[in-house]
């Protein structure tokens, strides 16, 4: 039984008084073996251990002076991580994490944008540290997650952690900002949802789904986002949960194994190939695929973060497997709604989540409730056009049926929804690839789940300069223009226009 | 190398032998999605016994560029 939390510190807290000698995080380590050869090991902290450590991290923080400040964090999920963004929130400072598979420069603007003057950084985006210390001219302190840091003047986390002493500090309030989290917005430009203790903390515990402690998840999605981060982490803490950190996507099928995990939180994505390993030994009895794929304990996938086909939910119950299908949106800490295992109706994306409300405008989606947001950090316009009344206007389309469970029948907002469910602005990527003479319009849309890029090409361009292969030459804009995007940005389908794209009255183009 | 990939290939997306050629674009012309390719570069993982860099592997386009990258780790 889950009692609701109304601040993430008082989340923690009440989970290291019930469980803190239970495991709270497991993860991989590398060690030499008695033959000298690189063995894998899993290590473990418990609750009382992750509340200590992130107790002196907060207390760290504050002695940097920093306590209030916004401190971005960057890297793949880690239990330093973890560490870090429970003692930056729970000392009452704002929490920025960032996408660690963002180019650097884009990364540098973020921090900026969020007026980050702290960053935590793990070695692997050395690179983004090294060039936000010269680029981001209000960031004062750079913290490495890593012993060693190869950046210039980083201080050690784990240095700073042994040193400090744990002090009652700051307790931060219910409507004290949390964290912002960066998401793509229709207009091109990414936006920082701002989310306070008790948007996070509510919306994390406000829904008992009837799991007890010591459940086993593995968290395989970035950490970053906000499905996992309130999900598996704020969630998983709050219930005692075992959270297993799935260490590259590599190895899902092989960390299954060595977990044993009970549940997963996954997108679409992870289930269709997952469903793919089923299929292939379908002639084999059920119950022996399923031992050998996920382990004879693994019972629940949560599916969100994009569409995913019901199909699938059928197929996946024949290994006795549950899929629970959700539904949310960062701006909303981020779950709408969920089916349980109590309350599920195949198709829909549940029933609203307890501490919201929703409604239908105009066949959209608004939802009321402690778990959305402040608004968009610095951005008054699209919090205006996004917030009404302390309605959250979804972008999603919609209905609810006689019993309350929701369904979803499209989208108003012009986004690409990837079936990794990432949030991919068609804009963001117009605008840049607009910026090639080659190019004279572009259309960027989803198309069965890849990005497709339509393009009409400057003929005159191509005349003047005596292009004879245009369709090589776009190939070769968008392969150079795929290099530097991450992987969920890249376009891997290209169709070539003759003409030009329809306008409507305002001379843009018509997208639909 | 190459001829170990392409029958990996084979196990994992519904395409001919024949039609992989070395050019072959993992997700544009052999129909993988991003996480198909990464469970298989993890399969690849342990039956060659080497460790694979997620971040080099989002770079991977062509199989003949995963068979020079595995070649390299051999």
């Amino acid at each position: 039984m889950v009692e609701l939390r109304s601040t993430i510190n008082e989340l923690l807290t009440k989970s290291a008084a019930a469980y803190g000698s239970q495991d709270a995080i497991r993860y991989k380590v590398k060690s030499a073996g008695e033959d000298g050869k690189k063995e894998t090991v899993i290590e473990s902290k418990t609750y009382a251990q992750l509340k200590n450590d992130s107790d002196r991290f907060k207390a760290a923080i504050e002695k940097l002076g920093e306590q209030g400040k916004h401190i971005a964090i960057i890297g793949a999920t880690s239990y330093s991580w973890i560490v870090a963004y429970y003692g930056v929130v729970n000392g009452g400072s704002v929490a920025v994490p960032l996408d660690a598979n963002l180019p650097a420069g884009d990364l540098c603007e973020l921090i900026d944008r969020a007026d980050v003057t702290t960053l935590v950084f793990d070695e692997a985006k050395a690179d983004v540290a090294v060039m936000a210390v010269e680029k981001c001219a209000k960031l004062k302190n750079i913290i490495a997650m890593d012993s060693g840091s190869k950046v210039p003047d980083a201080k050690y986390m784990w240095k700073l952690i042994d040193e400090a002493q744990p002090t009652a500090g700051y307790e931060p309030k219910p409507e004290d900002l949390a964290t912002i989290m960066f998401t793509s917005g229709t207009t091109g430009k990414s936006k920082g949802v701002m989310l306070t203790h008790r948007n996070l903390a509510e919306n994390a515990t406000a829904l008992d789904m009837g799991y007890e402690s010591g459940t086993v998840l593995m968290s395989v999605l970035p950490i970053h986002h906000a499905y996992c981060l309130s999900m598996d982490i704020l969630k998983g803490t709050s219930i005692g949960a075992v959270i297993c950190i799935n260490d590259s996507l590599l190895r899902v099928a092989k960390n299954i194994k060595l977990y044993e995990p009970n549940m997963i939180l996954m997108v679409p994505l992870m289930v269709e190939t997952l469903a793919k390993k089923l299929e292939e030994a379908s002639l084999i009895p059920a119950p022996i695929v399923k031992a050998k794929v996920f382990g004879r304990q693994f019972h629940t996938i949560c599916s969100g973060g994009a569409y995913l086909n019901p199909a699938y939910i059928d197929l996946f119950k024949k290994y006795g497997i549950t899929i629970l299908q959700g539904y949310g949106m960062t701006e909303s800490a981020p779950v709408i709604s969920t089916n349980t295992n109590s309350d599920f109706k195949a198709g829909s994306i549940g029933k609203c989540m307890p501490n919201c409300e929703v409604k239908i405008v105009d066949e959209e989606l608004w939802v009321k409730g402690s778990s959305v947001m402040q608004g968009y950090y610095k951005m008054p316009e699209e919090t205006a056009q996004t917030l009404e009344d302390g309605w959250l206007k979804t972008g999603d389309l919609g209905y609810i049926d006689k019993e309350g469970f929701l369904f979803l029948t499209g989208r108003k907002k012009n986004l690409i929804i990837t079936p990794n469910g990432e949030n991919v602005s068609p804009e963001e990527i117009e605008n840049k690839l607009g910026e090639e003479r080659l190019i004279q319009e572009i259309i960027v849309r989803d198309s069965e789940g890849i990005i497709e890029a339509e393009i009409f090409p400057d003929l005159e361009y191509v005349k003047k300069k005596k292009i004879k292969d245009v369709k090589a030459s776009l190939q070769e804009v968008i392969d150079e223009y795929n290099k530097t995007a991450p992987l969920y940005k890249r376009i891997f389908k290209l169709k070539i226009r003759d003409a030009e794209f329809e306008k409507n009255t305002t001379k843009k183009i018509k997208r639909f | 190398m190459y001829e170990k990939l392409v029958d990996i290939i084979c196990n994992y997306v519904e395409v001919k032998k024949e039609d992989i050629k070395p050019e072959s674009r993992f997700m544009e012309d052999l129909g993988f999605t991003s996480f198909d390719f990464m469970s298989m570069l993890g399969e690849i993982e342990d039956e060659l016994d080497v460790e694979i860099d997620q971040e080099k592997a989002a770079d991977i386009r062509t199989v003949q560029e995963a068979a020079d990258y595995l070649e390299e780790l051999m």
